[in-house]
This record gives structure tokens, C-alpha cells and sequence, in this order.
């Protein structure tokens, strides 16, 4: 159990390539962090920086107080999880779990209770003298993590550990880390690039984008309110729809919008956040969720017309790709259970329905530096 | 497909089966025809010269006796302990040469592996006079050609790390970094998680390293220069073909060929597995 900060962390490769900028993070004793972002976004960059596996170009990394730039992995007391597993093929499970063990030259009978208690957590007991290649995706997973929980390390680093499960099996597992969380309460550090995974696992999610840090807050905080465009699309699926629109005031001071010129409270507080932030009115990116727009009835007020260009029947819900007038695409994501019977299986492509949004569920963003207008 | 096109469908792979198989046969015997002599006209104790048949009229063990107390027992220790030191000495340089090259990121590492490249593009013969010089210089020529030979082998063997680089390359990096997180130093990653992985490669390696200086003739007779204590058997067997000696020697010198042989031919036939797995190693990423 240990606290990991980084300070000015910055990775440079040999090519001059900036990998990672400026990385600054506290990470609590104890504390749960997923790193997230696209492919060369630098999240693996930076947690094998932690681990000792690439060199850090400027800054430092500390863990538990000491600064270990310049220690090797095995002195820096972490434990690693994969993306590949990288199980030693050679090796039965036992002896898998048991390297690192016995490199510590710790006494065989100790070895076999902590390797044996390990496996018995992830319930590998009956495969221990197997060898890896004769497991299964979701069972060589098992053994990489036992492989980490015997060596009782202050930090614990995933790499997309379950990125190559499928995907019914990738559920069970994130459940699995959930509960070894709670079993081990000790630090963790994950990589993913599955924002569900970072939503559902971590107490803290660090988005990344180019290098860059684009937000750190709660999955609770980062949903609601996202930082600025790139994290409120990429937290959340489908992705948020985003519309240029004119923000105005009214004669009571409030603010309203015009999407596609239906004119729009912006209501339920958001517009006393705005006054606050003296946001300036004019041309905004109005950002809104899928699942915050509902369907309404022809000539209810604020119905936005459109067709239906694709239906996704996700089971209990469906998400409709809608066409405005305009020609721009939004993506709704409508409850089955909210349907006619006879809309059940999908809507008719071509078909006209309204739409419409509440004040409460909208998010500005500067059209320039995208940047949310509420920060 | 009707039942007619069927059949003549397996008649015609029937006849390019047969034709195949005669053609394979056929090279088979051709091939097997000059060890089948040497063996056969290594056990005719009738004449010790040449004759013009090949099964002998008298069988015997006679010329396996001879070889036994000619100077035949030291050019073959001396062959045996050139190959087995270089088969050790190659193999860890190479192996540690192909190691770094494949994990190690340095600068000049591409200009190094072009650099060896190149230098193994000029002929070997080029080199040997200047070799002979040194090693004179050094005193390990003519009776001590033995250690002169090993130094020779082995000093430019990591260039040879093509094929090692490649069987290295196809292991997961991943592999290297997961021991070094759980306590693995560098070395212990080599010995404990490539080695026995590469197990083919090396092998493969022990075998070639050996092979070279087993039947190496050109720098081995250049380095000895007639003195026979410094010899190899190819070296040696060399002198009995002479013309004053090969009448009273020939059949001796078959029976040399059969016995230099036979360690190689068991060598391969218990590690041909692993001899065609290092070679085909690197082909296709498992």
C-alpha cells in the first residue's frame, strides 16, 4: 500500500517524439486510478514510467515518498499485469506464480501456502500443474493476476489486462477485479482504453489525449461535467451529440438556445451556472447525451423534427440514428419499454418523430477552444 | 462430380505418386552409393589398396585396429576438442550477441548490424594470412594449432547472430519485463526465461558451432603447416592420400571417414527436432 506522485513526468523518445507532457498526479494510499484515453494518447507510456520499464526524459515519480526514477522494477515494489498475460510458457501455473517468489529465494513451503492461498482466490486450484498453453483466455488472466498478488506489492499496475478477453468474459473479469480490489486494498494503477471499464472500476479516471492530461476527476464528475469536448465525447456510449447553436439571453435574464431552430430554455439551474460564469453569448457547441433526449409529440413545445435513418435494437433499449432537418446526424438512445408495442422491434427508416431536451442535460462549450463554459 | 471424373481424378495422382516416389528413390540410392562404399571398403582387410569392387572378398576390423594406433587418435581428439571449445565458446557469444541486439535499443545498434554485415560479406581466405602472422606471433601455430584454431573460430562468431536475432525477436518483450517486475535481474531473464524458450536456437547454434571446425580442411592445414601434433583428422586423413601413401592407407582412411561420422550422424539424429525448429524459428511469428 503506497501513494504514487508524479511530478512534470515527461517521456521523450529517441525520435524526439513527445510521448507524454508535464504528467502531474497524486495518487491516494489505496486508491483505485484508471488511466484512459485513445491508442497514443501516452496512458501505457506512463504506467510503465511507474513500473520502471521506459525511462523518464524529466520529472519524477514517486512511490510512497521515494523518488524512483532511477531504481530498476524489481526494487521499485510494484507488481504488473499485462496486456498479453506474458505468462512464461515454460512454466506450469504454479511455477508461474511462484517466480517471483522464488528469485526472493523465500522457503519452499512458504511458496506453496501463498501460491496455493493465491490460487485458490481466483479459483485456478485444479490448473496449477498445467501450463499456460493449455488454459483459457479468462484463466491465464487469473494466473497473471496471481502472479501480482503474491509478491504483496505496494502498487499494483494493470495494462489493458482484459483487452483481450471477449466480451462476455472482459464483464466477469472486471467484476473479479472489483472484488479483488476490496480483498487486496492496496493501490492500483489501470490502463484501459474501454471507457466502461474506467467508469465502472476506478474511484478516479485520468483521460488523456496526445500526451496530454484532458481531465482527472470521479467517473461521476467527468460525466457530468466533462472538462471540454474531447473528454464529453469520449466518456460515455453512443457519444454525446454535439450542435452549433446561438446562445442567447432572454428578457429575464435567462439563457436559451435554438437547435435547429426550435428555441430551447436553457432551465433545471444550468443558466444561473452560466450567469455565474458571466458566459458570453453568441455561437456554443451544445453538447447533449444520447440517453437525455427524449421522444416527443408533434407540436408539443421545443419538438425537434427528424427522420430515422438506423435502428439499433440493443434490447432493453434502442438507439436511433436520427436525421434533423438540416441534414445533422444525433444518435438518441430511447428505452424499449418507452415504445409503442408496435415500435418494440425498431422504428420504420424514413419515419418522422420528434425529439426534444431539457435545459438541465445540456453542456456548453466554447466553439474555439472547446473548452467547457462552466469550468 | 460424376463417379467417372472421380476415379480418373485418383489414377492421375496415383501415377504422379509412383513418379515421384521413383524420382526420390532414385536420388536416394545416388546419394547413398558413396557412404555405402566408404563403409563397405572400410571393413575389406584383403588389400589396403584400391580394388575394382566394391563388397569386399575378406571382412575384418583390421583397419579400425590400424587407425586406432596411428596418429589418427590425435587428430581426432585434436578435432574433438577444437569443435567441442568452439561449439561453448561460439555459442555464448552468439546467443549473448543475438540477446543484446534483439532487447538492448543503443545507438549505432542498426549501424553495428549493418557494419557485421558487410564485414561478413569479404571471403574468409582474405583473412588468412594476417591470421597465420598473429598467430605465429602468438606462438599458436604447428603443434600448437589446437588453441590458435579455437581463438580463430570463436573471435568473430557473434557475427553470426542472424538467425539467433530472429528466433529472439519472435519471444514476447513482454516476457523480459514481466520477470524483471518480479525481481528478475538481466542476466536472470537470459538464463531463466529466454534460454529455455530459445532451447531450439540454441541448439541449433552448439550444432553449427561444432559442424565447422569438425570438418574445417583449408585453416585448419594453413595453421598446423605439416606438423602433425597440430593437425585435425581432415588435415591428417589428407596426408594419407598422398601418392607414396595412399596403397598402404586407403582402406585405413575410409574407416577414418566412418568413425569421423559417426558422432556428427547421432549428434543429428537425436536433435534434428530442435535443428529444424531453430532454423525455421523465426519464419512465421507464433
Amino acid at each position: 500500500m503506497a501513494s504514487v506522485k508524479l511530478t512534470k513526468v515527461k517521456k521523450v523518445y529517441d525520435n524526439n517524439v513527445v510521448a507524454v507532457h508535464d504528467f502531474d498526479l497524486d495518487i491516494k494510499d489505496k486508491e483505485f486510478i484508471v488511466f484512459v484515453g485513445p491508442s497514443g494518447c501516452g496512458k501505457s507510456t506512463t504506467l510503465r514510467m511507474i513500473a520502471g520499464l521506459e525511462d523518464i526524459s524529466d520529472g519524477t515519480v514517486e512511490i510512497d515518498g521515494e523518488v524512483v526514477n532511477d531504481l530498476q522494477p524489481k526494487d521499485r515494489n510494484i507488481a504488473m499485469v499485462f496486456q498479453n498475460y506474458a505468462l512464461y510458457p515454460h512454466m506450469t501455473v504454479f511455477d508461474n506464480i511462484a517466480f517471483s517468489l522464488r528469485l526472493q529465494k523465500m522457503p519452499e513451503d512458504q511458496i506453496y501456502e501463498k501460491v496455493t492461498a493465491a490460487a485458490e482466490v481466483l479459483g485456478i486450484t485444479d490448473y496449477l500443474l498445467r501450463k499456460p498453453r493449455a488454459l483459457s483466455g479468462g484463466q491465464r488472466q487469473r494466473v497473471a493476476i496471481g502472479r501480482a498478488m503474491v509478491r504483496n506489492s505496494k502498487v499494483f499496475l494493470m495494462d489493458e489486462p482484459l483487452s483481450n478477453l471477449d466480451a462476455k468474459l472482459r464483464n466477469q473479469m472486471r467484476a473479479e477485479i472489483i472484488l479483488l480490489r476490496q480483498k487486496l486494498n492496496t493501490t492500483f494503477i489501470y490502463v484501459t482504453h474501454d471507457q466502461t471499464e474506467a467508469m465502472t472500476l476506478g474511484d478516479r479516471i485520468v483521460i488523456m489525449k496526445d500526451g496530454y492530461i484532458q481531465q482527472v476527476g470521479t467517473p461521476a464528475e467527468v460525466f457530468e461535467m466533462p472538462k471540454n469536448l474531447f473528454v464529453a465525447e469520449f466518456i460515455g456510449a453512443p457519444k454525446m451529440n454535439v450542435m452549433r447553436t446561438e446562445l442567447k439571453k432572454d428578457l429575464n435574464g435567462g439563457y436559451t438556445v435554438s437547435p435547429f431552430g426550435v428555441k430551447l430554455a436553457v432551465d433545471g439551474g444550468k443558466s444561473e451556472a452560466l450567469a455565474a460564469k458571466h458566459a458570453p453569448t453568441g455561437e456554443v457547441l451544445l453538447g447533449v447525451r444520447p440517453e437525455h433526449i427524449t421522444l416527443a409529440k408533434e407540436g408539443q413545445p421545443g419538438a425537434i423534427p427528424c427522420t430515422v435513418e438506423v435502428n439499433e435494437m440493443m434490447g432493453s433499449e434502442l438507439h436511433l440514428h436520427v436525421v434533423t432537418e438540416d441534414g445533422t446526424r444525433l444518435i438518441v438512445r430511447v428505452p424499449t419499454i418507452d415504445l409503442e408495442p408496435d415500435q418494440r422491434h425498431g422504428l420504420q427508416r424514413d419515419s418522422r418523430l420528434y425529439i426534444t431536451f431539457r435545459g438541465k442535460v445540456m453542456h456548453f462549450f466554447d466553439p474555439e477552444s472547446q473548452e467547457n463554459l462552466l469550468n | 462430380m460424376s463417379n467417372k471424373r472421380h476415379m480418373g481424378l485418383r489414377a492421375s495422382a496415383h501415377i504422379s505418386n509412383t513418379l515421384i516416389y521413383i524420382v526420390l528413390v532414385v536420388m536416394s540410392v545416388v546419394w547413398l552409393i558413396p557412404f555405402i562404399c566408404i563403409v563397405l571398403q572400410s571393413f575389406r582387410v584383403e588389400s589396403t589398396w584400391q580394388v575394382g569392387y566394391v563388397i569386399p572378398q575378406k571382412w575384418g576390423w583390421d583397419n579400425y585396429v590400424a587407425l586406432w594406433n596411428s596418429d589418427f587418435k590425435r587428430w581426432y581428439l585434436n578435432t574433438f576438442i577444437t569443435a567441442l571449445a568452439t561449439a561453448v565458446g561460439q555459442t555464448v557469444f552468439v546467443l549473448c550477441m543475438s540477446y543484446t541486439l534483439s532487447r538492448f535499443r543503443f545507438k549505432m545498434r542498426q549501424g553495428l548490424m549493418r557494419f557485421m554485415l558487410v564485414l561478413g560479406m569479404f571471403p574468409n581466405m582474405l583473412a588468412m594470412i594476417v591470421l597465420y602472422r598473429v598467430l605465429k606471433d602468438l606462438g599458436l601455430t604447428q603443434a600448437n594449432a589446437v588453441p590458435g584454431l579455437i581463438l580463430v573460430y570463436i573471435a568473430s562468431s557473434g557475427m553470426g547472430y542472424y538467425v539467433s536475432k530472429g528466433f529472439f525477436d519472435t519471444i514476447p518483450k513482454s516476457l523480459d519485463e514481466a520477470a524483471r517486475v518480479d525481481g528478475a535481474t538481466r542476466a536472470q531473464v537470459l538464463w531463466k526465461i529466454i534460454l529455455p524458450l530459445a532451447k531450439p536456437i540454441v541448439i541449433y547454434t552448439i550444432l553449427t558451432a561444432f559442424m565447422a571446425p569438425w570438418g574445417d580442411f583449408v585453416l585448419a592445414r594453413y595453421i598446423s603447416f605439416g606438423t602433425s601434433a597440430g593437425m585435425n583428422v581432415a588435415v591428417g586423413m589428407y596426408s594419407w592420400l598422398q601418392q607414396d601413401m595412399i596403397g598402404q592407407r586407403y582402406t585405413m582412411f575410409c574407416a577414418g571417414g566412418v568413425v569421423v561420422a559417426i558422432p556428427v550422424t547421432i549428434l543429428f539424429m537425436c536433435l534434428q527436432k530442435y535443428y529444424v525448429e531453430g532454423v525455421t524459428g523465426g519464419a512465421v511469428k507464433g
